[in-house]
């Protein structure tokens, strides 16, 4: 850019700022850094901030954010040319427990023992798909945009699938989620979770397993699979390193295996599409769909209500860090009463959802202050919403809206997505705020 | 139960191979000093890792000689606070170098997006800029 600057960042991405700053050409970057968090500080906090000390540095603040905007540059700092990021060699040769060590300690497992990518296991994983090993699949990186992109081939997805401990035949479907560019892995302070789902022929020819505990651990297809995404999205990304290309503070469980689920459809309700064909795809086709949420309630009770009703109360209700869009997780029995119910559909249902859920007044004025202020001037129909008190406020979020501040879309559509799957032993559902990313081909990796 | 070592080491990720230099010749003692045991044995194993892009090296802009009458942008990526935390900024310039002149901006789109509408602003008018990035 060519002018003089100071970077300021809060000492919690103390890593990820000097990493980015290294990974853009820039490795002597002069930050200064910040106590953190300054967000719930108060003005005269921040103030006594800028007369106190850098955390890392130990020395004045202002005073080092004057010298990074005076202080002549160095050599170093003045450097140009390129240099190539160090990804280690080739081969490894040791033994089969230091290996493991090797890929342990160097961030390239998730930390559960491997199998050891010997060239034996890589050329035998490789049979599973028409493809040349060295063909450029894509690009992948922990936040586009903000953290390099990496690019691989398909041989890089073959040799972590055989870490993973996935079968040749399992390997088109982990080719088709690498060639979605989605990590597993993002680099977002909040901790996103992934879910995978696979519709089509593939689920019964590579036994998935999605029946009773369709989401336990119980086929090594979904095990596998799942793990496997993660496992190449550490490798083939450079995602999943704490501090650098992973800030979620809490983390989450579900990035072990990314929900990898296949849809019921042989229990399908009439007239209820798979989902891959709800997305455009011929029943006969197999394919690999990506969600992206936070969390997932697992829901235990018996109604007087029928449970479409009652699944429509827990929409209204439901608030995690995403509150625009759900995915529903039905057992059969769940999905055939609904159709008994009338809703001949998913579309149907997902409709009548949307439609009829509702938003608990504190969530509402705490994401609606520019119409808390109208409400607090009369103006309708937000003045009516207030006067309903902590009442559920009628305003429908499961809506596909557009971004905020962006152009709204004509005619939005339900949020609401539908999944039938599990074993029938008893009438239970899940759901969570997933929304629906990608579906992509898995027969044209075969 | 009947243990069937070529599948055990397939199983581990190590060619059965192995076992054809790792077995004791008939009449040998099973770890005799010519007969390492398995746990030593050494495989070749390859790098899973994909291909980072190269990293060009891009020389920072020239320091001020000093900031005396000189103009700071003082530019936010939007992150929550950062606005007030400037605001700080130019009251600390205010009152301890009253000759720099501090201009507040808020930058467009996400915190990795570059807004080259600000960016010609600040080369053209601008003498050095502090960025204040979240949380």
């Amino acid at each position: 850019m060519g002018l003089p600057t100071a970077p300021l960042v809060t000492i919690a991405f103390k890593d990820l700022a000097k990493s980015n700053a290294a990974n853009r050409g820039m490795p002597g970057e002069r930050i200064c850094f910040l106590p953190h968090p300054m967000t719930n500080k108060t003005d005269a906090e921040m103030y006594a901030v800028l007369l106190g000390n850098d955390p890392v540095t130990n020395k004045p603040l202002m005073p080092e954010i004057i010298d990074a905007l005076t202080k002549p540059l160095t050599a170093e700092e003045e450097k140009s040319g390129k240099v190539t990021p160090d990804i280690g060699p080739a081969t490894y040769v040791d033994t089969a427990e230091n290996l493991q060590r090797i890929y342990l300690d160097n961030n390239m497992t998730d930390f559960m023992p491997i199998i050891l990518p010997t060239e034996e296991k890589v050329q035998e994983m490789l049979k599973g798909t028409s493809h040349k090993p060295d063909e450029v699949i894509g690009t992948l990186s922990a936040a586009r945009g903000a953290q390099p992109s990496w690019s691989f081939t398909v041989r890089h997805v073959a040799i972590n699938a055989v870490m993973a401990g996935a079968r040749p035949e399992y390997l088109p479907v982990i080719l088709a989620i690498a060639s979605t560019s989605q990590p597993a892995l993002f680099s977002s302070t909040s901790s996103f979770s992934r879910m995978l789902l696979l519709n089509g022929p593939i689920s019964d020819k590579i036994k998935m397993n999605y029946g009773i505990g369709a989401m336990g651990p119980f086929a090594e297809p979904n095990a596998v699979i799942g793990r496997a995404w993660t496992i190449l999205s550490k490798n083939l990304g450079g995602c999943g390193m704490p501090g650098l290309s992973y800030m979620g503070t809490l983390g989450t469980n579900f990035n072990y295996n990314n929900i990898c689920i296949a849809e019921t459809e042989n229990k399908l309700p009439d007239g209820w599409k798979p989902f891959h064909v709800q997305k455009g795809f011929k029943p006969d086709d197999s394919v690999v769909s990506i969600f992206s949420g936070w969390s997932l309630n697992n829901v235990a009770w018996f109604p007087k209500m029928p449970y479409h009703e009652l699944i429509n109360n827990w929409l209204t209700h439901f608030f995690s860090f995403g509150i625009s869009a759900a995915t529903l997780l039905l057992d059969p029995t769940v999905a055939r009463e609904a159709k008994e119910k009338g809703y001949n559909s998913k579309e149907e249902l997902s409709d009548y959802w949307s439609k009829n859920s509702k938003t608990p007044a504190w969530l509402y004025w705490d994401t609606h202050q520019k119409e808390l202020e109208q409400a607090k001037a009369g103006v309708e129909p937000y003045a009516s919403y207030l006067k309903m008190g902590d009442g559920d406020i009628p305003f429908q979020r499961f809506y596909r809206r557009g971004r905020p501040g962006g152009p709204p879309i004509p005619n939005p559509k339900s949020s609401i997505e539908i999944v039938v799957l599990g074993g029938e032993t008893n009438t239970y559902w899940a759901g969570g705020d997933f929304s629906h990313v990608t579906s992509v081909s898995i027969d044209k990796w075969t | 139960m009947k243990i069937n070592r070529r599948k055990i080491l397939s199983l581990l990720g190590i060619s059965p191979a192995v076992l054809a230099a790792s077995s004791p010749a008939i009449g040998e003692p099973k770890h005799s000093p010519k007969n390492p045991v398995l746990k030593d044995a050494k495989l070749e194993v390859v790098n899973p890792k994909g291909l980072p892009p190269p990293i060009q090296l891009i020389p920072m802009a020239p320091r001020l000689p000093s900031l005396d009458g000189k103009t700071i942008f003082l530019v936010s990526d939007g992150f929550a606070g950062a606005d007030r935390f400037l605001n700080q900024i130019a009251i600390w310039f205010q009152k301890n170098m009253p000759s720099v002149k501090t201009v507040y901006r808020l930058k467009a789109g996400s915190y990795f997006d570059d807004d080259p509408k600000l960016t010609a602003e600040m080369k053209a008018s601008g003498n050095a800029m502090i960025m204040a990035y979240g949380h």
